[in-house]
């Protein structure tokens, strides 16, 4: 009995054998199927099911490996064993993956839908035996795991023998797909664009209208041919297993074309906003793309039961996509990752070029715009802050650059920064290192003040546009200024008030809690360039010795501009402060009508004593600029002997002024101001416009034609040198000439009397012009800050002296506070700014020498 | 009679013991509390005119934020053995300055017959015939002075004293003891 059975069981099995390798092995013949059924049957009433489930399962296994799988991998050898360089020929061939791909998937799926046929087969029997005895549940198992079982082999089978490029090229295949998609909806974007052009210009987006153009369809049509094939690929791969794989490998193509795509839009153009091309793109083409092969997959049919199951952020976005209708949720979420990397890609690429956007600031203010709207998206506010800075140092703050164009930027900057962020927290963080930078230039704040006085905002090298200049900044701040005061006077009402509240916004996290709410931080850019110099009285005590130079040097009494800039100042920095120069100004108006009042006088009297009329000049040529010289910086002062004539006119006119004016005298300043000359020589007339020694010295040419340098100087009052330096404006311009005197240091000069005796000197002449133009330039009448604070200064250079003798080095600090201690007699009353340009002054003049913050005495 | 006469005073002015005691102990206290500004004000215009004078070869500073204690810094005079070498000294001046000289040593090892290997310094001036006519500057000057003329008849480091005649010899050892500061 039990031999019987068991060769029954032997005789089932080897009939089970032979059929399934007849089924398995047979070329589409099922047929098998109903005399497999008794003998599976028989096996199973044996308890032999797990047997017959595997030994089905490994037999289909074998034979799919050993067919299947070889013809598909077979079929992209000749790739996979190329090396990289044959490897790009391939992607130059323009249908090569696609072509394989889809070849060797139709095979495999071929063969694998057969190969499910059997495995029903097989189902079938098992479930027809279950039912017959339905009491024994274990079989049901083998019936329903059978299938799974079979996808698991399957996909497990493909993956241990796959090729490691396969990857690779699904990569170049949807590449090329994506791109193929991309110009053919590109050239329908541009047809459509042309459309709108005519009608008006306007630039609407093109998918927001309707798309009733024939070309439209068309195009329609043929990418949706396109995505169906892609998405027939897709299918395939998923269904052999490779869902991730296809996933991953489209989405990284996806990513790559919209990361070039934003590339080719944003490019080095500032002048354009992009981020609004670059959204159109992403719907117009991914997504696009992504809607119809989901709808092709059938994955998007549970959009309904998504939305309302998922109602955050997602469902309250505007759901509109044209040509989409209602979006599925696995479409919303790509759109929303898409838009990201859009936003970052876009912000990562502004951020890098961040500099250059900032150079030319108005001009890039779409960039800008861009920037904002990614980082309020991406709140990647630090990367920005890092970048910007890093650049700044390396291109900016170096020795290099110019003050000017340092400040220039910093005032790009602080506008750019403000649009991104009103807050000016990053701005904050951006700015210090430029203010650091600037401290420690000498001129930093004679370049603010020039910027500021300055119409051109002391533009030298020309591109300097009226927008640009700080002086139109404080006129728009003044503006601002007055209407936030209207607005302070009418709209008190209890509802603004609590509206202003409600509209309250934290600072973005990044902001330092120690520098204290915004309120404080408000920007203006005039307090800002303040904050570089330290203290307004510094900019205040610039600004008059620039005006007091400015005023000296005019000849009108021309000051309207000047009082506009004033009264600005005046809004900014207090009236008490800039009280000064408002004294100076007045000084010019009153100037101006005393010098007509005297003038007037003085006519009458010499109306009276006739017999006076052969003065030479009348006091119509003399102009007065009275100044209140307490009030004004100290002023450079030279003696001069001006000739006896003018010398008259000049004490008359102060007698006069007396006497009108008493108990005020006249002091006259004789090296300062203008002089205009006419010279006339024998064949021509030259005019000039000079200071008084240069009148001075040429006049004296009047008397005799020629002068040794020396007799000239005592004659004039000048050192020998002085003469020297300054005569060389009359060799220069050709009226005199110069020749070596019986001494080696004593010249004798000679009034050139015609035209033919220039020209033998002309070459000399002319480089003697050059030298002589700079030296006028360097002249000045006032002392500059720099001066008076270095003469001030010159009692603490031995005290600086002395202690870093004793004590090797110290820091700024440690200097400021033992002076501060140890100062009694001219109490020392410098700020740290003042001590620490005064200190760079004294590391040019090689005195001391700097490292690494520590100052020590130059050996 | 004079315990008496104090006795009588005790009892007839009727002033508790202590008072007078109190009062002549405040009054000292009071005069040094003038005098501690005086000093103050004394060492300022010092430190005032040592600036001022601008000697070469000699310097001192207040250390720190207390004008009591200063550093000092002297060259070594030119064609003597110190030439080309600076020390650094340690003025510390008592409360009763300029009754009583400041105390001052080198801070920089130097070998000198004055000078003991601790820096202190034997001269004159600083000790018994200190005078409160001098000043900081005078003392810097002296001890300059001294570097190049030493007093071999009471040296502190005898080995410097010995080896002073054979300058050449002298001149190494100085060096081979100078450490910069």
């Amino acid at each position: 009995m039990h031999l019987d059975d068991a060769d029954g069981a032997l005789d089932s099995w080897a009939r089970f054998c032979s059929l399934s390798g007849e089924l398995v092995g047979g070329a589409g013949d099922l047929s098998v199927g109903p005399r497999l059924a008794p003998v599976v049957a028989d096996l199973c009433a044996r308890g032999l099911a797990t047997l017959v489930r595997d030994y089905f399962l490994h037999n289909l296994e074998e034979t799919f490996r050993n067919n299947a799988v070889k013809m598909f991998w077979q079929k992209f050898h000749p790739y996979c064993n190329s090396s990289a360089v044959e490897r790009i020929k391939f992607c130059v061939q323009e249908s090569w993956p696609e072509d394989v791909l889809s070849i060797a998937l139709e095979d495999i799926c071929l063969e694998k839908s057969y190969q499910e046929k059997c495995v029903l087969v097989l189902v079938h029997v098992l479930q027809s035996y279950e039912e017959k005895t339905e009491n024994k549940l274990k079989t049901v198992e083998f019936s329903s795991s059978l299938m799974p079982r079979y996808q698991l082999m399957v996909s497990s089978v493909l993956l241990t023998t796959l090729p490691l490029s396969f990857p690779e090229i699904l990569n170049i295949y949807f590449k090329k797909k994506l791109e193929e998609l991309n110009t053919m909806m590109d050239g329908s974007d541009e047809t459509d664009l042309a459309c709108h052009e005519l009608f008006g210009r306007s630039k609407v987006s093109a998918w927001d209208s309707k798309m009733d153009i024939d070309g439209q369809e068309t195009v329609i049509s043929e990418s949706g041919n396109l995505v169906r094939n892609i998405g027939k690929v897709v299918r395939d791969l998923r269904c052999l297993g490779f869902t991730s794989m296809t996933e991953d490998s489209y989405s990284s193509a996806i990513i790559w074309l919209l990361k070039s795509k934003v590339y080719e839009l944003a490019g080095d153009d500032y002048r354009i906003p992009v981020l609004g091309r670059v959204k159109k793109w992403i719907q117009a083409v991914p997504l696009q793309f992504l809607h119809s092969l989901l709808a092709y997959l059938g994955d998007s049919v549970d959009y309904e039961s998504g939305l309302s199951g998922l109602k955050s952020p997602l469902a309250s976005r505007p759901s509109s996509f044209p040509g989409i209708g209602v979006p599925s949720e696995a479409l919303l979420r790509w759109h929303m990752r898409l838009e990201y990397f859009a936003y970052e890609t876009l912000q990562d690429l502004r951020i890098g070029k961040l500099f250059e956007i900032i150079v030319d600031y108005p001009e890039s203010s779409p960039a800008i715009e861009d920037l904002k709207q990614c980082l309020e998206y991406t709140g990647q506010h630090s990367k920005l802050v890092d970048s910007f800075i890093s650049s700044l140092r390396y291109r900016l703050l170096t020795a290099g650059a110019s003050t000017n164009d340092i400040l220039h930027q910093y005032v790009s900057t602080i506008k750019a920064l403000r649009s991104i962020d009103p807050t000016g927290v990053f701005l904050e963080a951006v700015g210090e290192p430029i203010r650091d930078y600037l401290r420690g230039r000498k001129d930093t704040i004679k370049c603010i003040v020039t910027m500021l006085t300055d119409g051109s905002g002391g533009n030298t090298n020309g591109s300097g546009n009226a927008g640009d200049n700080l002086l139109e900044e404080l006129n728009r701040d003044a503006e601002n200024q007055e209407n936030a005061d209207y607005d302070d006077h009418t709209n008190i009402d209890e509802k603004q008030a609590w509206l202003n509240s409600e509209s309250w916004e934290p600072d973005p996290v990044e902001a330092d809690p120690l520098k204290g709410s915004r309120n404080r931080r408000k920007i203006d850019i005039l307090g800002l360039m303040v904050s570089i110099i330290g203290s307004k009285d510094q900019l205040v005590n610039e600004y008059r010795v620039m005006l007091a130079e400015k005023l000296l040097s005019k000849s009108d009494f021309d000051i309207d501009s000047d009082i506009r800039t004033l009264e600005l100042l005046k809004i900014h920095f207090g009236e008490s402060s800039m009280q000064k120069c408002e004294i100076m100004l007045n000084d010019l108006i009153d100037s101006k009508r005393t010098n007509s009042n005297i003038k007037t006088s003085l006519l009458r009297t010499f109306e009276t004593v006739a017999g006076q009329e052969e003065t030479e000049m009348s006091h119509d040529v003399l102009d007065a600029t009275i100044i209140s010289s307490n009030f004004w910086p100290p002023i450079q002062t030279e003696d001069l002997a001006v000739p006896a004539s003018v010398d008259q006119m000049l004490s008359d006119f102060a007698k006069r002024f007396h006497q009108i004016k008493t108990p005020r005298k006249l002091l006259w300043k004789k090296n300062l101001g203008m002089v205009k000359l006419e010279l006339q020589f024998e064949d021509r007339n030259m005019q000039f416009t000079v200071v008084p020694v240069h009148a001075a010295i040429v006049m004296r040419f009047q008397e005799k034609p020629s002068w040794t340098s020396k007799t000239l100087a005592t004659e004039i009052g000048i050192p020998v040198d002085s003469l020297n330096r300054r005569i060389g404006f009359w060799t220069s311009k050709g009226v005199l000439t110069e020749s070596v005197g019986p001494d080696a240091d004593d010249h004798i000069f000679t009034v050139v009397d015609s035209m033919s005796d220039v020209n033998k000197n002309s070459i000399v002449n002319e480089s003697c012009e050059a030298f002589q133009m700079t030296e006028d330039e360097g002249e000045s009448s006032v002392a500059s800050v720099e001066e008076q604070l270095k003469k001030e200064m010159t009692v603490y250079e031995k005290f600086i002296i002395g202690m870093l003798t004793n004590f090797g080095n110290m820091t700024l600090d440690k200097i400021h506070n033992t002076l501060k201690m140890f100062c009694a007699e001219p109490s020392y009353d410098k700020s740290l700014q003042q001590l620490q340009s005064f200190l760079s002054g004294l590391v040019s003049d090689e005195k001391l020498e700097m490292r690494d913050g520590l100052y020590l005495l130059k050996k | 009679m004079a315990r008496g006469e104090n006795s009588e005073s005790h009892g007839s002015g009727n002033v508790p013991a202590a008072a007078p005691a109190a009062v002549g102990k405040q009054a000292p206290a009071a005069a040094r509390g003038a005098d501690g500004q005086s000093v103050v004000r004394r060492l300022q215009s010092e430190l005032m005119a040592l600036m001022m004078g601008g000697d070469p070869g000699v310097s001192a500073f207040p250390e720190g934020d207390n004008i009591f204690q200063w550093v000092g810094t002297i060259d070594g005079s030119a064609a003597t053995a110190y030439e080309g070498t600076s020390y650094r000294l340690a003025l510390s001046f008592p409360s009763d300055y300029p009754y009583k000289p400041p105390k001052v040593k080198f801070e920089t090892p130097c070998f000198h017959p004055n000078v003991d290997t601790h820096g202190n310094i034997c001269l004159d001036i600083l000790q018994d015939k200190w005078s409160s006519a001098y000043d900081v500057r005078t003392i810097l000057l002296s001890i300059q002075s001294l570097l190049g003329e030493p007093n071999n008849d009471s040296p502190l480091n005898t080995q410097a004293a010995a080896l002073w005649a054979n300058q050449e010899e002298f001149r190494k050892m100085v060096e081979k003891l100078y450490k910069p500061a």
